[in-house]
Formats: C-alpha cells, sequence, structure tokens
C-alpha cells in the first residue's frame, strides 16, 4: 500500500477515470440490455444475478475493506426480506412503503449482532455469525404454532418452513402488463447502481479510510485514533441498510420469501462470488457475479455436480488467484506497463525508496 | 423423576462427549497453524460413510471399519494439506486466517456433495451400533452411549498422550508455542502440519463413526455437531484443549435440559445465548486469556 503513496495523486485521479469509465460503460450496456435479450428466461436470470452482485457488494465492504469476517449477510438478506413481507402480509402494506422499514429493521437486526459479536475478532466473528444465521434458520423452519389462521389453514409467525406468498408485487405487473420483467429489472439495477455509487463514496470517504486502516493493521489504526468497535459497528450498520433493501425488493420482486434464503450454499456462492471476483475490489464482486452465474448456468447442463463444482471453484480460486480476477488482470496491467516502461524504471524504483517517510502522513 | 434425570444425564454426557472429540479436532488444528478448519464437518461424514462401506458392503468386521473410518480421516487431511494448505502458506501470512477458511469451506462443500453423489441422499443405517442396556438396579444405561463414551475417553487419553510424550507431540506444542522459534530449532514445521491435519482428520473419521452409530447416516451428518463444536471453541478460547473438553460436556448438559424442558427446537438456541453471554463477560473465552499480540 505505501509504495504508491508519492505518485498518490495522479495515480488516485487515474484509478478514479478508470472507475468513471467502467461505470458509463455499464450504465450504458445496462440500458441497452434489454432491447437485446427477448428471452425472458434470461432476463430473470439477469436480475437474479443483480440481487447477488449487490449483496455481494455488500459483504466486501465488510470483508474486504473493512476486515469483517460475517457470516450472517445472508440473515440480514433475509430479516429485510421477512420483515418488508411480514409488514405487507400482517398490516396490509403497500410494498414500496415497506421496502425502507423492511431495511431499517435489517439495520437494527445488524447492530444487535454486531453488538454481540464484533467484540471479538478475526475467525470468532466468523464462527458466532455462523451461529446466529443457522439459529435464525433453525428457528423459522421449526416454527409450527399457530399465528393467525388465513381461510382454513394454519400460518406462523415466521411463515415456516414455507415463507410467506402474495403480499404484493412492485407495481410493474399492472403498470406493463406483459413487459412487467423490464420494469423490475430496470428498478434493481438502480437499486444496484445506488448501492454501488453509495459503497464508492463510503470507500474513498474517511470513514473508510478508518475501515481500511483498522482491516491492515489494527494496532496502528486503535493507535492512531481510530475506535475499532465504533467504526466496525457503523460499517455492519450502513452494509445491512442496502443488504436489508436488497432483502426486500427481492422479496417483492419473485412476490416470496422463504427459509431458502438462509441455507449454506446461498451464503457460500456470495462468498464465491467476491473470492472469485477480488476481495478488497470495488469491481471484483460484479467480475465474480458474471463469471459465477455463467459457470452456474453451464454447470445446469450436469445437473447434480452443480455444487461440486462451486465449491472446487471456492477452493481453487483462493489458491490460484487470492487476489481474484480484478487482482490477476491489475497483474497483468502492470506486468504490460512494466515491460513498456523498462528503459527508464527509475520513478519507480525511487518511489519505493521515498515511501517509509510520508507513510505517516 | 430420577430416571428421567438419568435419562437427560445419559444424553448429555453421551452427546458431550461426541462435542468434546469434534471439538478437540478443530481446536488442535487452530492451536497449532491459526487455521479455521471448515471441512471438518465434511471429514466427519466422510468417516461414517466408509466404515459403512466397509463393514456392510465388503462384510468386514467393525473392528476394520473403524480402522477405516481413521485412515480415511487421516488420508482426507493429507490430501488437505498438500492441495490447499502447504500452498496458501507460502503466501503472505496475515491473509492466511482468512483465506484457508474460505478454501476449507470450498472443499466441505465439494466433499459433502461428493458423498451425496456416490451414496444418494437417503438416511442409511450405520451398522456399528449394540443394541440393549446395562442395568445396575434402577439405572438404565444403552450400551451404545457407554461405547461412545468410552472410545471418546481412549481417544482424548491417546491425543494427550501423543501431544504429551512423544517426540511428534514436542514437535506440534512447540510450533503452536512459537512457530518460528520452532522452526530455528530445527523443528519441520510443515511436516508438524502434515502430522496434525491427519491425526485431526483421524480423530473426525471416528467422530464420524460414532455420531452417524446414534442416529443415521445422511451426507449433512458432520454439520450439526460441527456447528455446536464452532460454538464451544469460541467459548472455551479456540486452541484450548482441557477447555474445549469442558465446554463440550458442560454445553451438552445445558442443551439436553434445555431440550427435555422447552422442546428440541430451544436446544441450540440457548446454547448461543449462553455463548453470547459469556462473550460480553469475557470476550477472549472462558478459559483464553487476553492475548497481546505484536500487531
Amino acid at each position: 500500500m505505501t509504495e504508491t503513496r508519492p505518485m498518490s495523486r495522479s495515480s488516485m485521479s487515474r484509478s478514479a477515470r478508470t472507475d468513471l469509465a467502467i461505470s458509463l460503460m455499464l450504465i450504458a450496456a445496462a440500458i441497452a440490455l434489454p432491447f437485446l435479450v427477448d428471452s425472458r428466461y434470461i432476463l430473470g436470470q439477469i436480475v437474479l444475478a443483480l440481487f447477488y452482485a449487490t449483496i455481494a457488494s455488500q459483504w466486501n465492504l465488510l470483508f474486504g475493506f473493512s476486515g469483517i469476517f460475517s457470516l450472517a449477510q445472508m440473515a440480514i438478506f433475509a430479516f429485510g426480506g421477512y420483515a418488508t413481507a411480514m409488514l405487507c402480509f400482517y398490516f396490509g402494506w403497500n410494498v414500496w412503503a415497506a421496502l425502507v422499514p423492511g431495511a431499517l429493521g435489517a439495520v437494527l437486526f445488524s447492530l444487535v449482532v454486531g453488538l454481540a459479536c464484533l467484540r471479538l475478532t478475526g475467525v470468532y466473528v466468523a464462527l458466532l455469525t455462523l451461529a446466529i444465521a443457522q439459529t435464525m434458520y433453525l428457528l423459522i423452519v421449526t416454527d409450527t404454532e399457530c399465528f393467525v389462521m388465513v381461510g382454513s389453514v394454519c400460518r406462523q409467525f415466521t411463515g415456516g418452513a414455507v415463507g410467506f406468498a402474495r403480499f404484493g408485487d412492485l407495481g410493474t405487473r399492472a403498470l406493463l402488463r406483459a413487459q412487467w420483467l423490464v420494469g423490475n429489472y430496470a428498478i434493481i439495477a438502480v437499486l444496484f447502481a445506488l448501492t454501488m455509487v453509495f459503497t464508492y463514496a463510503i470507500v474513498k470517504s474517511p470513514i473508510g479510510l478508518a475501515f481500511r486502516a483498522l482491516k491492515d493493521n489494527p494496532g496502528y489504526a486503535v493507535a492512531r485514533g481510530v475506535n475499532r468497535f465504533q467504526a466496525q459497528l457503523l460499517v455492519f450498520g450502513i452494509s445491512a441498510f442496502f443488504t436489508g433493501l436488497a432483502g426486500g425488493f427481492y422479496a417483492a420482486h419473485f412476490q416470496a420469501i422463504g427459509p431458502g434464503v438462509l441455507s449454506m450454499s446461498q451464503l457460500m456462492f456470495i462468498i464465491a462470488i467476491v473470492v472469485v471476483g477480488g476481495v478488497g475490489t470495488f469491481w471484483g464482486p460484479l467480475v465474480g457475479t458474471v463469471v459465477l452465474v455463467l459457470a452456474d448456468e453451464l454447470m445446469r447442463e450436469s445437473g447434480e455436480f452443480r455444487t461440486l463444482g462451486l465449491g472446487l471453484i471456492i477452493a481453487l480460486s483462493v489458491v490460484l488467484m487470492p487476489k481474484g480476477l480484478v487482482g490477476r488482470f491489475g497483474d497483468v496491467i502492470d506486468w504490460l506497463g512494466r515491460r513498456r516502461a523498462s528503459p527508464d524504471s527509475k520513478p519507480a524504483a525511487s518511489s519505493i525508496v521515498q515511501s517509509p517517510t510520508p507513510a505517516g502522513k | 423423576m430420577t430416571d428421567v434425570l438419568m435419562a437427560i444425564l445419559v444424553a448429555g454426557f453421551t452427546s458431550g462427549a461426541l462435542y468434546a472429540l469434534a471439538t478437540v479436532g478443530l481446536s488442535l488444528v487452530w492451536g497449532s497453524m491459526g487455521m479455521l478448519n471448515m471441512a471438518h464437518a465434511a471429514m466427519l461424514t466422510l468417516g461414517g460413510y466408509v466404515a459403512f462401506t466397509v463393514i456392510t458392503s465388503l462384510g468386514l468386521p467393525v473392528a476394520i471399519g473403524f480402522a477405516g473410518a481413521i485412515v480415511a480421516g487421516a488420508l482426507a487431511g493429507a490430501i488437505l494439506y498438500f492441495a490447499i494448505v502447504r500452498n496458501l502458506l507460502q503466501n503472505d501470512k496475515s491473509t492466511f486466517e482468512a483465506n484457508v477458511m474460505i478454501a476449507t469451506v470450498g472443499i466441505g462443500i465439494a466433499l459433502e456433495n461428493a458423498i451425496l453423489l456416490t451414496y444418494g441422499g437417503q438416511p442409511l443405517k450405520q451398522p456399528v451400533s449394540i443394541a440393549g442396556a446395562l442395568r445396575l438396579g434402577p439405572l438404565t444405561l444403552p450400551w451404545q452411549n457407554l461405547l461412545i463414551i468410552a472410545v471418546v475417553v481412549v481417544m482424548m487419553v491417546v491425543v494427550s498422550a501423543a501431544l504429551g510424550r512423544t517426540r511428534m507431540g514436542r514437535a506440534i506444542r512447540a510450533t503452536a508455542q512459537n512457530r518460528d522459534a520452532a522452526q530455528l530449532m530445527g523443528v519441520a514445521v510443515n511436516r508438524v502440519y502434515l502430522q496434525v491435519l491427519m491425526l485431526s482428520g483421524a480423530l473426525a473419521g471416528i467422530c464420524g463413526v460414532m455420531v452417524s452409530s446414534m442416529t443415521q447416516l445422511s451426507p449433512p451428518l458432520g454439520n450439526d455437531p460441527m456447528l455446536k463444536a464452532f460454538i464451544m471453541c469460541v467459548v472455551a478460547g479456540l486452541g484450548n484443549l482441557p477447555g474445549a473438553i469442558a465446554a463440550a460436556l458442560g454445553l451438552a448438559l445445558l442443551e439436553s435440559f434445555v431440550q427435555y424442558a422447552l422442546g428440541a427446537r430451544w436446544g441450540f438456541p440457548s446454547l448461543l445465548f449462553v455463548v453470547i453471554a459469556v462473550l460480553i463477560w469475557r470476550p477472549s473465552g472462558l478459559f483464553g486469556h487476553a492475548e497481546i499480540r505484536r500487531m
């Protein structure tokens, strides 16, 4: 990290320009997409992929940028989805009105989880958050007590093993009729774009630097006056807001939510996305989503080997490319750049020598 | 009343023994290498299925089935070392903890799924089981539970003897205390890692046979004891073997009391609440002491 410091001004603006160019291209692609894709199936899978990318970007904010190894990501997602669904189901709210309260509920839930877990560090956080997520799953699945009677059917408070369905939708069916899926695609794409913009702003802001400092060198960061517990609780809450919001939109898009989203394989898929794409890189989750959803579709042909393949992909990509595809891509660019600039390699060398002095700033 | 209490105690001690075996396998690897093995659950399952195959399909005696489970677990540990751990150790040390956890999650999923594809999802009966019970006056002690407790006690004695009395054990403890110093004193640290993973794999194999003999064989068999072993490790402080055993027994007894009083559904959640309460009171675990780490 330190050796880029002396040339930070020029490289920072260059990386910001690259990010801007990538985002503009992505926005253009996102607008063009519904005109190019005819198949409902493919568009549906793309919407699903956008959900994965949103959740993965928030897990990346937690783990990649802040070093919090939380395995409660899907639990927070499910909490947002369930809260939205239950507000609509029990109180007859409109879905749009229930989305933000649902997300705020997820934030509250994440703060409780954070209060319990963030006094710990490293793998202890992972173990405890995993246990909390599994407890939530078990309590929902084994819920058999009648809460309300719907017609002649008994409904559990948490929806039990079936979950909730038919509590309303995003209103696109009434508005766009046959083209409702395009409408939902547009909504979810905007959600994803907003999430990425906020994540970018957080990562580049002073508080984002504090998160990263806590990850890179906790002792030094704390000595410089960063409150570890407060800062980590804050990033936990921020990421929970977008994760919970995505959960609410997920429930509204599929008009259903059940305990299946809490399953281990869903969590693993999110982790795999971030690991394959590149932990701690801004575009990593998006790249990972594209690669893994494509791989998943290809493996669908071989049906039963899907989970096996996914597990091996996770393990292999950790071993073979610890910085993910984005990191590997960066290595290639660096290598090309160094090859081109090999005659006058002086600036690079001097920047490394200079690095220790301004690092404290 | 006394027979209900007795039944709860027997169930609690049996599951406590099983959890202790699972926890020690995890804790051993963590303590000596700083690695959390998320594939441990799948290795448990592997042991159970290998014993099943050796005894039922090949028709060999139960003892050989046991040996098969031990060998399979140790082999799985060795493969894990050569395929994953050795490569990750070459990278930056600060990323090892998280990377190895994610990689073993992947291996665990793949292994569990491979077992599912080989044997199918329907539950199978583990042939390592004894019917009947020992009657001591008013007490009824099922032989199966006694067998499990006996096997676990024997394994604990074997492990503590291996760690405390052998050359290998001394090397493992030295590596756990200070990897660099051990290496400078001529301990082949890489071989120690291989040995620890094989030992922990063998423990997982036995544990899998025992767990499946209480219930049935199914691919997600290892997940439930593993999840409980995780939070027991957290309570005891990872890497603390006697603490792990004490936490396993205590929490298992608590679990069986809660399950009797409130229903099976609340067993695990109540454990979790106790664990969180303990951690708020003592963040480094009941038996762990606050670690001073150079950043």
